[in-house]
């Protein structure tokens, strides 16, 4: 639920940055396993006494006391007051992601990336020492709906003070130096030669392409090599006056200050933004036309994706949607696709269903990898399980499961100012309402089976996908039969 | 967030076994006690949210295996999910996953580590399941018959065709030549072959007991209420003799070694790692803290000096970073590592010589006070940062614990580290970063393999 959408690559991902991994720690992966409802099979067993004794009501949540406010300048503010802890974070989401770049692809990433790298009197390495002397976090991010740029200070008011100071430069003066715009012209470019490497990353690339035709949802947030070339220092300067304007922006706040105190600052930030109202909004993308695409790549497995126009982030049917998904594919074990493709057959390793409302219709989409020689019958058996979902629905047992696990786990949504100020963002970003988490939660608790089958087809249909495959072209084998034990491990490690 | 708030955070990473500071602000009340079977208990209350975080850590990783059983550790964590006396096959995390709660397993060269993060109310069902697997774990034949090829697999996926993790594996095994530390975590790909599942139950048997754990709670709860909870679920397994556990132990000074790698990669890449004591090895622990120091004046942010002399000024590196994990059972390493900027082309002995120049620099000239306060600024937030995540502050207490160190150190850490004088950076450079401590790799694409 807690969402950041769409495109996550940014210049780190598209560099190979060689970590050091000093420890090397491994981390569980997922172990297999049989079928669901083991919580049923425990309790009536009375094996575990702690289960018997749970109660079965929804645990408590924590209460979130969401303040709402509009500057002077037009920008929307979202503030929860945490004093536990001696410091606070503030997130500021324009609405100024790649969906904006107009005629240049990448020029929102690029923007967004230059903030930190120059303001009048001060050169990155000042700009960066400024904020570290401090003891700051600066983050800077730029995706398809939304470019974000955010700061986490200590509370204390000379360091406060300090950092917001240099914060506010950076978001409303920086003057975008030539030698920076040309060092990372060249990490973006290094980043493209190294995304030819990776199967899964082409196949992305081709199934916005397809899915989204002309619309500005199709190109990467990172631009194209035809494109960062020729981004010039005039067009960032265009692009932040019109889409880092305050009425464009939405705050949020979190942490060890009073309201007043707030208020202070939030007013202070969206002075030193540019003025101007918020951008137009983009259009619905059209229908595309479905089918599927082949990219030929040397690899030993073949990636597959499949999507279609999911729905935007207004959309009344989204609870519905998230839950059936949820059983689809969106958790872990038990989901009807990891059942079938993974845990009866072990055709992979994890196979995921999402949906990611956006501005506009994001996609609706499922990935997985799988052995090259099983991918034409993988392919099948991804459509066959979902056809069949929409023809049969959820039961009654996936859907009570489903809404137990998302009770369980909402109060972890809300754990730490982090997860706070992440849900804030959101909220405020995609206008919902500030009872929104408590909302989503009563409404999908209250869905029916007939509800969540509904809304599945209202938004889905079998025979409506783009497909993407990229791995070699071999001689196909049969899938083998459905097993509650599979003989052979498939290759492949889950992608998260 | 981008690149810049990345490497910010890297330095919180290093910095995550140091959650208090007098400076920054009351401390969250921490409780410790032992159960009568030898489990320590450690609880930090957080009451912002009615979540709570369970760990149970092991002492025992792959430093503590032997040559022919290389993988143990790991492979015992794999099938720590395939049932015990209450639960079958993988049973208790659909149970876990049902309640909403989050689990999560990781081995290291010194720890195995458990844990789950649930609504506060379920934390007897977390308790159960982990006493339950303490205390009776099936391990079943055909279970790990299976198990096992997935993580051969693993280890094909992870490491063999990771050219980065490969190298690091092999960059390991060379520059601990003493210790066990130089046995990768997942194993050597014969030992796991050979692995029979007779061997995980004597591994079991012999480190799975109450007296060599650490359980850490961390959250909405009590002392009192984790403690009847823990009496109830934990106290009834027996303690048992565990056998002896010697420290990692290194060799000073082991000299000049020099690895040359050709793997699948487009990007070639240099580590150097330079033999020094961590925290409970070191006679002077100002050192260690000294070392710390390093790590953060040349890999601590946007503003560091690898990011501002070679990423930026001299356009040398597309990436470099450094690592010191002082909080180690044994003798650790002080690593570097760089990526030379291929887009104006430069050469991995370049990469090489730029890191270096770094390190004598260091060596010529103290820091100077701004650069260091700059640092130390940073420590100090982090230390406040890092106790918005209780998973963050439950694994600083379990790891300092399971080192053999004490979850107290956090508490003096911050006052240590200040401590530390420009002139200690530049005594601990000259000691440290020497040729007889060094290990050196070029990790090279294929397609040079005949120059």
């Amino acid at each position: 639920m807690s969402d950041r959408k769409s495109s996550r690559l940014i210049l780190p991902g598209l560099i190979a940055v060689t970590l050091i991994a000093a420890s090397a720690v491994y981390l569980l992966r997922p172990s297999e396993s049989v079928a669901s409802q083991a919580l049923d099979k425990a309790q009536s067993a009375e094996k575990l006494q702690s289960l018997a004794e749970l109660d079965g009501k929804a645990p408590t949540n924590r209460k979130l006391d969401v303040q709402t406010w509009t500057t002077a300048e037009g920008a929307k503010v979202l503030f929860v007051e945490a004093h536990e802890l001696p410091m606070f974070d503030v997130r500021i989401l324009f609405a100024a992601g790649s969906s904006q770049d107009g005629d240049v692809p990448g020029l929102a990433l690029m923007t967004n990336a230059m903030l930190n790298e120059g303001v009048p009197g001060k050169d990155v390495s000042q700009i960066a020492s400024g904020f570290e002397g401090l003891g700051a976090d600066f983050g800077n991010g730029a995706y398809r709906d939304m470019a974000l740029v955010s700061l986490r200070s200590l509370s204390a008011s000379d360091k406060r003070e300090a950092a917001l100071a240099l914060f506010d430069q950076v978001l409303g003066q920086p003057t975008f130096p030539a030698d920076s715009l040309a060092r990372i012209k060249n990490q973006i470019l290094a980043g493209f030669e190294y995304q030819k490497q990776n199967p899964g990353k082409l196949a992305s690339l081709e199934l916005f392409k397809r899915l989204y035709g002309d619309h500005p949802y199709a190109h990467p947030s990172e631009g194209t090599p035809e494109s960062v070339p020729k981004i010039t220092q005039a067009q960032l300067h265009a692009f932040h006056a019109k889409a880092y304007a305050a009425g464009n922006a939405v705050i949020a706040v979190v942490g060890d200050l009073t309201r007043a105190e707030a208020e202070a600052m939030t007013a202070k930030v969206s002075a030193s933004l540019p003025k101007g109202p918020a951008l137009a909004k983009i259009a619905q993308p059209t229908e595309p036309k479905a089918g599927l695409s082949r990219i030929e790549f040397p690899s030993k497995q073949t990636h597959l994706l499949f999507a279609q126009l999911g729905i935007d982030r207004a959309d009344p049917d989204y609870a519905a949607l998230s839950l059936g998904n949820q059983i689809l594919g969106g958790g872990g074990f038990g989901t009807r696709l990891m059942s079938e493709v993974r845990e009866k057959r072990g055709l992979t390793y994890g196979v995921y269903s999402s949906f990611s409302p956006m501005q506009v219709r994001g996609p609706f989409m499922i990935n997985l990898q799988t052995r090259a020689e099983m991918s034409g019958g993988t392919l099948r058996l991804v459509e066959e399980v979902l056809a069949d979902y929409l023809k049969t629905g959820p039961t009654q047992k996936e859907l009570d499961d489903a809404k137990r696990e998302l009770a369980g786990s909402f109060p972890l949504s809300t754990a730490s100012n982090a997860d706070i100020v992440g849900q804030l963002g959101v909220m405020g970003f995609y206008n919902l309402p500030l009872s929104y988490l408590e909302d989503f939660m009563k409404q999908s608790q209250a869905l029916t089976v007939e509800q969540v089958k509904a809304a599945l087809n209202k938004h889905l249909s079998a025979d409506k996908m783009v497909i993407v495959t990229a791995g070699p072209t071999i001689a196909q084998k049969p899938l083998p039969p459905p097993t509650d034990k599979p003989a052979e491990q498939p290759l492949g490690v889950p992608e998260h | 967030m981008n690149a810049l708030a990345r490497r910010a955070a890297g330095l919180l990473l290093s910095t995550v076994c140091l959650p208090l500071s007098a400076l920054a602000a009351d401390p969250q009340p921490t409780h410790e006690f032992t159960l009568d079977n030898g489990l320590k208990v450690v609880v930090r209350e957080d009451h912002r949210a009615p979540v709570v975080v369970s760990q149970v850590w092991y002492k025992v990783g792959s430093s503590y295996e032997t040559p022919g059983q290389t993988g143990l550790s790991h492979a015992l964590e794999h099938m720590m999910f395939k049932g015990s006396a209450k639960v079958g096959p993988g049973e208790a995390s659909l149970i876990l996953r049902d309640l909403g709660a989050e689990e999560n397993a990781f081995t290291s060269d010194d720890y195995t580590a458990y844990y789950q993060v649930l609504a506060r109310d379920r934390l007897g069902v977390a308790f159960e399941l982990e006493a339950d697997r303490m205390a009776s774990l099936r391990l079943p034949a055909d279970e790990f018959s299976r198990e096992i090829e997935v993580i051969k697999e693993e280890r094909r996926l992870r490491t063999d065709d990771n050219p980065m993790s490969k190298a690091f594996e092999r960059f390991k095994a060379m520059a601990f030549p003493a210790s066990g530390y130089h046995t990768p975590t997942i194993g050597w790909m014969a030992d796991l072959d050979r692995m029979k599942v007779e061997e995980l139950r004597h591994w079991y048997q012999s480190w799975y007991v109450p007296n060599n754990a650490t359980l850490v709670v961390v959250g909405d709860v009590t002392p009192d209420e984790v403690k009847s909870l823990a009496q109830r679920y934990f106290g009834p397994i027996p303690k048992r003799d565990v056998p002896p556990a010697k420290i990692p132990m290194e060799l000073a000074e082991p000299g000049e070694r020099l690895l040359t790698l050709h793997v699948q990669t487009q990007l070639p890449s240099v580590i150097l790692g330079f033999n020094v004591p961590g925290l409970a090895t070191a006679e002077d622990k100002r050192s260690v803290q000294a070392l710390r120091l390093i790590s953060a004046l040349l890999d601590g942010g946007y503003s560091a000096r690898i990011s501002e002399q070679l990423e930026r000024g001299e356009e040398l590196v597309s990436a470099a970073s450094t690592n010191y994990d002082a909080y180690t059972r044994g003798d650790t390493l002080f690593m570097l590592t760089a990526t030379p900027n291929q887009q104006k082309k430069k050469t991995v002995a370049q990469a090489e010589a730029g890191l270096w120049r770094l390190l004598e620099e260091l060596k010529a000239k103290p820091p100077t006070a701004e650069e260091l306060e700059r640092i130390r600024a940073q420590v100090i937030a982090g230390l406040v940062y890092q106790r918005d995540s209780i998973t963050s502050q439950a694994t600083a207490i379990g790891s300092l614990e399971t080192v053999g160190l004490s979850w107290k150190l956090m508490d003096s850490e911050l006052a240590d580290l200040q401590s530390v004088t420009p002139e200690d950076i530049q005594k601990a450079a000259r000691t440290y970063f020497t040729r007889e401590r060094l290990s050196v790799a070029h990790v090279l694409p294929e397609e040079t393999a005949h120059e």
